[in-house]
């Protein structure tokens, strides 16, 4: 390029040299095109430009590649797993229909419904059969065998959150029935298509009692109760000659007829004839279709403050009871001296007035037994109560016992919502006497009064 | 300008030099961007690497909201219009649309707190040297809680769990609410007692070695246990008939499957799983948890640790140290010390890695029975590498989702067979009749003989 400059100076200075007049005439003819020379020099420049510039991005699309930048391949991705996601999560919530099955058959409205074959002699058949099986009785260690029974439905619930509280649910009661000898069957299937919904529960325990004779009472317990008092115990004495233990208060049952005198969400049934039998009275307004719509007119007709709906298990048992009072009441203990149902609305706000006066043991509205979100239904989409009120106090209730269980241990909740825990007790103290102290089950064989 | 400083001459040279300088500049960065772009000029990398970085750290932020959008959308558009009405103050009554997160906090309740002291080195627990003798003094004084349960039957309490707060996969916690339903089936089938823990006992054992502070503290507080049996949350139980042969192990501390060669010749870190083990309640136990703790304390220690064992263990990939790594490492390296109370399992699936057998049930259902416990009939079908509460596992969601269904059915038929009933298939959550009900239900028997069996038999007082 030098040589060229000095070419061309060259150029320019021969230019210079012939004839004044041509220089003049050059100059003239230079000064005349001074701008077609500055419009040539910038073309040029302009050419050198664009073709530079052509240039890098031809090299730079070819190693950076510049249309990515907005990440469209990514985006992509992230479309085609969500879209992926939604599907599955769709299938597994989904109750996809057998395609064999045909079109759902209700029970007509004058079709007799039975929970299964009449059976009359099964007092008799379960004592012999303990007695053939004495390695399986139905007093263990002086206490009648119990058999808690609870479920949930098969598929996820509509919310994750419900889920969450189903298993934190089951947790609390294997921590109750652990503590108490007490086994548990958790049933997450529909044994009986017509009596789906709260009417699960009645062939689930017909069933059960049936195929397990050294079961001495059968305890129904919903999936939204939880135990909050680890270290009461069921005065099973004081029920020798009841069958049928459930919560509720007589004259709201018989005076008032009220829908909510009894709760079927914590009861106990005997393993006998009579359990059966009133079983199988109970069952008739169960099926799915219009028997149940038609016997809920009947139960809303007759019942004190039911609202119209279907028929639930809750108000067929009230106005069974109701009606045949003569035939079953005398077997049947309504119990609130305790809550073996604790409504949750007027006990979940007094947790820590009751931490700081009382202690567990006591069952009662000094320390509820069992605190039962009725109404709340996290599985489902919609309750009857405001979701924060619900999920919240399901939290209290099942931190204010897992402090219970904590506590042998030496850890507690970090508040009652909160899923940390912190350590009360050093190890300074040798375990043992820690466990003869705090485990439940040693202080309770001792009577002495329990600590909180 | 420069015409004024310098006669014409040297401006124009000046001028010169200038363009020249500019065009050789030019030249220049265009031939390294091309060298750069075809060979990557060494560890600068090449600029798609450049450009790769830059987004990562401005968007550093959504890349790891990312993950978690797809899932949650997914959630949100699964749900369809869930209209959002009620928001009069009383709050919604809508599950959907509320993010439990927002209530769960720490609180003072004013019950003091012991902290550890931080600048002792980490220790699970002040040492304890004569467990054995106390626990022997203690169980004699209290005749209502034997360690034997039956003849031959030592008294085990099953150890699970899970985080206190919701799964952040969407159907997670389902999965977790299926396996200890599971759980529950098998142990009260074998007289076993189970303990599902939903606390962090110790923050800087967090993560897999969380188990080892739960188990030491349970072993102490519950003297009348001889066996635990800890078991992941994503392991289920697949034989319900299958009662382990406690006798095989009356002469050793510590059962968990594996193989010899692999943990003892070859130093392979898969050699054994801590996913589904048994721990004797005795000294021998506290000691090998103390040995075995000093990998985990989360951080530098935890991150060393995991150097390590990538060196010293076979195949192991890098990560952080984890319990199961430490656990072959221990073994290999201090044998004469823990290796003869060690019984490493393979008889049975105490632990059986789900890839090879979930696909074989149809063909296990048609040619063996329940009662197996191995290759035929699986006692423990483990999801290792799921993690359905996760947002992410090893392996496509899909697969894992499906075939947990699948090993849940599996274990529930036999637990529905007692009542006569089964599912419809093993992908469905529908059951059906299998056994008519009779007017006699005591004659019938259940074909595995599960509504009373042996291993549930209560010791009969000679009267």
């Amino acid at each position: 390029m030098g040589s060229e400059s000095t070419f061309s100076a060259q150029k320019r200075n021969t230019g210079v040299l012939p004839t004044t007049v041509a220089t003049a005439g050059r100059g003239r003819a230079a000064s005349a095109h001074p701008r077609g020379r500055q419009m040539n020099k910038t073309f040029n420049n302009v050419k050198i430009t664009i073709l530079c510039g052509f240039v890098t991005i031809l090299v730079l699309r070819g190693t950076i590649g510049i249309g990515n930048l907005v990440s469209t391949e990514a985006e992509a991705e992230n479309q085609h797993l969500i879209e992926e996601t939604k599907r599955i999560l769709a299938e597994i919530r989904s109750d996809p229909t057998d395609p064999n099955e045909g079109v759902e058959q209700y029970l007509e409205l004058n079709a007799t419904f039975s929970l299964g074959p009449r059976n009359s002699t099964w007092n008799k058949d379960r004592k012999v059969w303990l007695r053939k099986n004495p390695q399986f009785p139905n007093y263990v260690n002086g206490r009648p065998r119990i058999l808690l029974v609870t479920g949930s439905r098969p598929n996820p619930c509509d919310n994750a959150v419900g889920d969450h509280y189903l298993l934190k649910a089951v947790k609390n009661k294997i921590d109750y029935c652990r503590i108490h000898g007490i086994e548990i069957v958790y049933n997450m299937a529909h044994l009986d298509k017509e009596m789906a919904g709260y009417w699960a529960k009645l062939p689930l325990i017909r069933r059960l009692m049936l195929s397990h004779p050294e079961v001495e009472w059968i305890w129904w317990m919903d999936s939204d109760a939880l135990f909050t008092d680890m270290v009461f115990e069921i005065p099973l004495t004081k029920y020798k000659d009841y069958n049928l233990v459930i919560h509720g208060y007589q004259d709201l049952l018989f005076e008032q007829k009220s829908w909510i005198a009894l709760n079927t969400g914590s009861f106990l049934f005997r393993n006998c004839q009579w359990s059966l039998d009133l079983l199988e009275a109970w069952a008739p307004m169960g099926p799915k279709g219009p028997i149940r719509d038609e016997a809920g007119k009947i139960l809303t007709a007759n019942l004190k403050g039911r609202p119209a709906f279907e028929a639930d298990d809750q108000s067929a048992l009230i106005y069974l009871l109701i009606t045949q009072k003569d035939q079953w009441m005398n077997r049947v203990f309504v119990e609130n001296s305790y809550y073996l149902h604790g409504f949750w609305e007027g006990l979940v706000d007094r947790y820590e007035e009751m931490i700081e006066k009382y202690h567990p043991g006591l069952g009662d509205e000094r320390w509820p037994f069992v605190t039962h979100f009725v109404g709340c239904k996290p599985c489902g989409s919609y309750g009857d109560y405001p979701v924060e009120r619900c999920l919240k106090n399901m939290e209290r209730a099942f931190n204010f016992a897992d402090n219970q269980i904590l506590n042998l241990y030496g850890f507690r909740h970090r508040g009652l919502v909160s899923p940390n825990i912190k350590i009360i007790r050093n190890e300074t103290v040798p375990p043992l006497v820690i466990v003869d102290q705090f485990d439940i089950r040693h202080s309770m064989r001792q009577g002495s009064g329990s600590r909180s | 300008m420069l015409d004024r400083l310098l006669n014409p001459r040297r401006a124009r040279q000046f001028q010169r030099l200038l363009r020249n300088g500019k065009v050789t500049l030019l030249c220049l960065f265009l031939t390294v961007i091309m060298l750069r772009g075809n060979l990557g000029a060494g560890k600068f990398g090449t600029p798609e690497k450049d450009l790769d970085e830059l987004r990562e750290t401005f968007s550093y932020i959504r890349k790891r909201v990312e993950p978690r959008r797809v899932l949650e959308e997914a959630t949100v558009v699964a749900h369809g219009q869930q209209q959002a009405t009620d928001s009069t103050g009383s709050g919604t009554n809508n599950y959907a649309e509320f993010d439990i997160t927002k209530i769960l906090k720490d609180e003072d309740d004013g019950v003091p707190e012991f902290k550890r002291d931080r600048s002792q080195p980490y220790s699970l627990g002040p040492k304890i040297s004569d467990w054995d003798e106390q626990r022997a003094e203690w169980l004699k004084n209290n005749p209502n809680f034997p360690n034997f349960i039956a003849e031959n039957k030592p008294r085990v309490l099953l150890v699970t769990g899970s985080s206190p707060k919701p799964c952040e996969n969407p159907v997670g916690d389902h999965y977790l609410l299926k396996s200890i339903k599971n759980k529950i089936d098998y142990c009260r089938l074998h007289g076993i007692e189970i303990f599902y823990n939903m606390a962090l006992l110790d923050a800087e054992m967090a993560g897999f070695w969380a188990k080892l502070p739960l188990i030491r503290k349970l072993l102490l507080s519950h003297p009348e246990v001889e066996f635990l049996w800890w078991m992941d949350s994503d392991a289920m139980f697949t034989d319900m008939a299958f009662e382990l042969p406690w006798e095989r192990y009356k002469d050793h501390n510590f059962v968990m499957h594996g193989w010899n060669e692999m943990i003892y010749d070859q130093k392979n870190w898969i050699g054994l799983n801590t996913g589904s083990f048994l721990l004797r309640n005795c000294q021998w136990s506290l000691d090998i948890l103390d040995t075995w703790a000093p990998m985990g304390p989360k951080g530098k220690v935890r991150e060393e640790a995991g150097k390590l064992l990538t060196r010293e263990l076979k195949d192991r990939p890098v990560f952080e140290a984890d319990d199961q790594s430490a656990m072959v490492y221990i073994l290999a390296t201090q044998r004469e010390k823990w290796g003869d109370k060690v019984y490493l399992e393979n008889a049975y699936y105490l632990h059986g890695y789900w890839g090879i057998l979930v696909d074989r049930y149809e063909e296990m259902i048609e040619n063996y029975h329940p009662g197996l416990g191995d290759h035929r009939w699986p006692l423990v079908t483990h999801f290792v590498g799921c993690k359905p509460c996760g947002k992410f596992g090893d392996y496509p969601v899909e697969r894992c989702l499906k075939q947990m269904d699948r090993a849940f059915n599996f274990g529930d038929n036999q637990i529905l067979q007692m009542y006569g009933f089964t599912h419809k298939s093993l992908g469905s959550r529908r059951v059906m009749r299998t056994r008519n009900e009779t007017s006699n239900p005591l004659e019938v028997r259940d074909d595995l003989g599960l509504l009373h069996p042996a291993f549930k038999a209560v010791k009969v007082s000679s009267s």
